[in-house]
């Protein structure tokens, strides 16, 4: 369970300081879908980065599982990306040098899996995304939804409760962006926490609760029972 | 930590950029090429000297002439005859197992229609037993060679190999200068094996017969073997004594060739060359870190969003500061191989002109690879650091 207290992030540039987040109340349940909605520089990215635990709150509380992680070190921090949360971005962020298969199998290196466990394990996740057949292919001979789906099978190869996409569709045609929403529904009835940002209502759609963002505040919330 | 999945994102990574890696590794490359050469032709031109001046037999010094030099400065050269009895007198001091006494001479041998260049030792019976001669066929001269300046002749299995093969060459009688001469033995050459390049073995003859042939005296040469290593040097000094005794002079000295003595003063030259070579090699390989240093501060900057991702993914600062490291040293230590095996190929290659070989020793290859992994490791801190310190956040949104 995600619970973020009075959460507030200000970017200094300089001299100019950038409020961005402001006392943001948010929780999140295990289990849960949910969508961060909102217009472009809303801090939609910056919620989920700190989510994500990859950028710290300026002030304000977060807990995990009801552990307070404000003072964590670095290292923990990144145990915890590793452990508890897998990404999916806009540009897919894949190593361009790499097989699908070593891509998904990355985060696995970092949590000291053998080689042999990594590779089974990538495969395992690539079925699962439905690309048994692209185990060995660069991700320049994949399409856009082929990319994207390699990605979300990296992000669920360490078996994280939470998975965060950060508009995931956002550079996907229509069909394609249903198909990869879609995934994202059928991992949430598996009992994965989703949490995807957009601002395209269609996606938001998917999401049995949706948060929308406006200069930083959380300005509605609203529970979906589809 | 994944050693090897970090060396072979590294090796890919080299290889991906080709061209930049290989110009990079250049400053190493000559580096380490130039060290090794230099250290391979030192060794080889020690042992070859310490081969020649010494022989195998560690337990042998030679005795010298050494005039002094004249009002002008100027040495001149008379050098004493030394004879039989002087060799008994040498051989009767304490500390001499056996003295020996040799000439020399050299000359075409004959043999049909072949001809072989030759360089003849002139010996008397002590020197077999002196110099560990071993014989393969016939027989040793004996005392009526000698006294009777008899025209035989031995040869090494070098020779005979070479110039005879399968033959019987006891008792055959070959020309050397107009001259018949009889062989009457083969014995195993003294040359080491990595020395018998030369087209020419050796032979020996009875050092009276050399004395009429050559016109030189019949001991021009003394040698020792010592009753110990140990104590060689001073058995040495004191024949060199007592010849200069019994001989009178005084316009000269006899001596002895130190293996300290010459150590020394060949350490000094060769130090002078290595430090040269050594100070040239010691600036390629500067600049080649400080090109390593700063190619992987370029390759940093580019793979900014790689590292965002995999700290993303879950690697710590250290993973990514070690992975750098890894590849700055991989990039050094690819540099140090080919090196080495340049300076290899390059040795290998002056090892057939020069007149000696250059010998490339293990332990100065594992030296050599191990210190371009450092200068990859020592020149990488930099680049790793900066890499392991880029924030996820600022790594990510990098355009
Ligand atoms: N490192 C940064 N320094 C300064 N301002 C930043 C930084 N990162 C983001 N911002 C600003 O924060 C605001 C929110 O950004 P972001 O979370 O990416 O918005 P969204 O994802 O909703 O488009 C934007 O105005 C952006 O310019
Ligand atoms: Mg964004």
């Amino acid at each position: 369970m995600i619970k973020l207290i009075n959460v507030s992030k200000v970017y200094v540039n300089g001299s100019l300081k950038v409020p961005v987040l402001h006392d943001i109340n948010l929780e999140i349940d295990d289990g849960e879908f949910v969508a961060i909605m909102g217009p472009s520089g809303s801090g939609k990215s910056t919620l989920m980065n700190i989510i994500g635990f990859l950028d710290k709150p300026t002030s304000g509380t977060y807990e995990l599982n009801g552990t307070k992680i404000d003072s964590f070190h670095e290292n923990e921090l990144a145990k915890l990306r590793n452990q508890h949360v897998g990404f999916v971005f806009q540009q897919y962020f894949l190593f361009p040098r790499q097989s699908a298969l070593k891509n998904v199998a990355a985060p696995l290196v970092y949590a000291n899996v053998s080689r042999r466990k990594r590779e089974q394990k990538a495969k395992e996740m690539l079925e699962k995304v439905g690309l048994e057949d692209r185990v060995n292919h660069l991700p320049n001979e994949l399409s856009g939804g082929q990319k994207q789906r390699v990605a979300i099978a990296r992000a669920l190869v360490n078996d994280p409760e939470i998975i965060l996409a950060d508009e995931p569709t956002g550079a996907l045609d229509t069909q394609t962006g249903k198909q990869i929403m879609d995934l994202f529904k059928r991992l949430n009835t598996e009992g994965k926490t989703i949490i995807v940002v957009t601002h395209e209502a269609e996606v938001a759609k998917y999401a049995e609760r949706v948060i929308h963002l406006r200069d930083g505040k959380i300005t509605e919330e609203r529970r979906d029972t589809a | 930590m994944n050693i090897v999945e970090n060396f072979k994102i590294a090796l890919s990574s080299i290889w991906n950029h080709k061209i930049r890696s290989f110009l990079t590794m250049l400053g190493i490359i000559i580096g380490v090429c130039a060290v090794i050469i230099i250290v391979a032709f030192g060794t080889g031109a020690k042992n070859q000297m310490t081969e020649e001046l010494f022989s195998a037999d560690k337990n042998i010094i030679e005795l010298y002439y050494e005039p002094f030099p004249d009002e002008t400065g100027e040495a001149v050269w008379t050098e004493p005859e030394l004879t039989e009895q002087d060799l008994a007198e040498i051989q009767q001091l304490p500390g001499v197992k056996v003295a020996m006494g040799t000439n020399y001479g050299w000359g075409t041998l004959t043999h049909h229609d072949r001809q072989i260049e030759m360089d003849i030792t002139g010996v008397g019976r002590e020197y077999f037993y002196g110099r560990k001669i071993t014989l393969l066929e016939g027989r040793y001269f004996t005392k009526m060679d000698i006294d009777n300046v008899n025209r035989v002749i031995m040869i090494d299995d070098f020779t005979k190999e070479k110039w005879f093969r399968d033959e019987d060459v006891v008792g055959e009688i070959v020309d050397i200068q107009g001259n018949p001469y009889k062989i009457v033995g083969v014995y195993e050459s003294t040359i080491p094996p990595e020395y018998r390049w030369s087209e020419s073995g050796e032979a020996l003859m009875p050092r009276t017969t050399v004395s009429l042939m050559y016109f030189t005296p019949e001991i021009t040469n003394m040698a020792i073997l010592g009753e110990s290593p140990e104590t060689l040097a001073e058995t040495a000094e004191l024949a060199a004594t007592r010849l200069t005794e019994i001989k009178q002079l005084d316009d000269g000295m006899f001596t002895y060739w130190s293996m300290d003595e010459w150590e020394a003063e060949f350490e000094s030259f060769y130090n002078t060359i290595t430090l040269f070579i050594g100070s040239i090699a010691g600036i390629s390989l500067l600049v080649g870190g400080i090109g390593v240093m700063n190619i992987m501060l370029v390759s940093v900057t580019e793979r900014t969003r790689e590292i965002g991702l995999r700290k993303a993914i879950g690697a710590t600062r250290m993973r990514i500061l070690v992975q750098f490291l890894i590849e700055a040293m991989t990039l050094t230590l690819l540099g140090g191989l080919i090196g080495i095996l340049i300076a290899y190929l390059i040795t290998f290659a002056a090892g057939q002109i020069l007149p000696f070989k250059p010998v490339i020793s293990p332990s100065v290859v594992v030296i050599g690879a191990s210190f371009s992994a450092l200068i990859g490791i020592v020149f990488g801190i930099l680049p790793a650091n900066k890499a392991s310190k880029l924030h996820p956040i600022d790594a990510l949104r990098y355009e």
